[in-house]
């Protein structure tokens, strides 16, 4: 993600690995919010995620110059983080996150109240349906739609086959109507 | 019963990024740390070797090989390890590459600073470096861009990064403990 005149990832690393630590700022602010995003829905708790982002960019910087291709950055950081939050969730002895602490609201039509919602309303339902889903399900899911991801750079993240990636995604996608519908 | 558009709007919600920020507690972290300039230069710890004509090496195609042997004598051999260091003599074979180097925990994983040498042009790379004794990960960097695990290591670790990736390890003993 680089904009018209903006130093490309690999300008931006090789400035990193001369010497000018504070050029690792551009990478933060290019690639932290999508890392946020993605920590949080995979941990459910926005705290824990702003841990796993804090330790997986510190770490991505003592090791920046590991990154054996600094055009596919992103990849590389995905990666990262993406271990970190295994590992946060290994930690826990479960793949289940807990549920948003927001109630779930009771509706009476599917479609027209589902529009009627309010925002927060909606983002605590949809989270806790993605809650819901088996860690390496939810995973796929936030890397393919909420994340934009293509498969190939999917499994250059997550280290599985694309097939597998591809059937991940399309079960979640089933698993999440059921979790949606559960909740509505 | 949820529609195709329904998810497709929960997703749109589920791309709101987080109202959070970590970027002044991870620049403060970082700021604490060595500039990556600032490590110790790694012709410190390294230090090549020119290639004892001595030593022979018989491979098989597609061989990649490490081999751990006792200091080669001779007056092309000026840097001698110390009592902490050994010598590490990395062989690969890379048939049509124009550059082969390794990079490891050795050199920061610092390209540009072992370089292989293939004087016969026959695909066989190979140099030597003082290290210091201990266990050090490692690849080779074939052409500048592709990272290549030494199939016979022997030993390998995980990279730390997931998706399976591995380094290569080798373990240097000091010169002081060889017969």
């Amino acid at each position: 993600m680089v904009t018209d005149g903006a130093p490309t990832d690999v300008d931006v690393v090789a400035r990193i690995l001369g010497g000018d630590g504070e050029a690792f700022g551009i990478l933060i602010r290019r690639y932290e919010p999508g890392l946020l995003r993605f920590a949080t829905r995979m941990l459910g708790n926005p705290d824990a995620a702003a841990d796993a982002v804090a330790e997986s960019l510190v770490r991505a910087y003592r090791h920046l110059a590991q990154c054996r291709d600094p055009g596919r950055l992103r990849s590389w950081l995905y990666r990262i983080t993406g271990n970190r939050c295994r590992s946060h969730l290994a930690r826990r002895h479960t793949n289940d996150i807990p549920l948003s602490e927001a109630p779930a609201p009771a509706l009476a039509d599917g479609s027209d109240s589902w529009m009627a919602l309010e925002r927060s309303e909606q983002v605590a339902l949809v989270e806790r349906a993605l809650a819901a889903l088996p860690a390496e399900k939810r995973e796929a899911f936030v890397l393919k739609h909420v994340e934009g991801m293509s498969y190939e750079e999917m499994a250059v993240v997550t280290g599985a086959r694309i097939p597998t990636l591809k059937m991940r995604v399309h079960r979640a996608r089933e698993a999440l109507v059921v979790a949606l519908e559960a909740f509505v | 019963m949820i529609t195709d558009p329904q998810l497709d709007a929960a997703i749109e919600l589920l791309k709101t990024p987080p109202a959070l920020s970590v970027a002044a507690r991870v620049m403060a972290e970082i700021r604490q740390l060595p500039r990556h300039s600032q490590t110790e230069p790694a012709a410190r710890r390294v230090r090549w070797l020119t290639w004892p004509r001595g030593v022979s090496l018989a491979l098989a195609a597609g061989l990649a090989a490490l081999l751990l042997l006792p200091p080669p004598a001779g007056p092309r051999n000026a840097l001698a390890p110390g009592a902490a260091e050994g010598i590490a003599q990395f062989v690969g074979h890379f048939p049509g590459a124009r550059t082969v180097e390794v990079v490891g925990s050795f050199n920061d994983w610092s390209r540009g600073v072992l370089h292989l040498r293939d004087d016969n042009h026959d695909g066989i790379w190979h140099g030597a470096a003082v290290l210091p004794a201990g266990q050090h990960e490692y690849m080779f960097v074939v052409d500048g861009e592709r990272w290549v695990t030494d199939p016979l290591a022997g030993r390998f670790v995980d990279d730390g990064f997931g998706a399976g990736q591995e380094n290569s390890v080798l373990i240097v003993r000091p010169a002081a403990t060889r017969p």
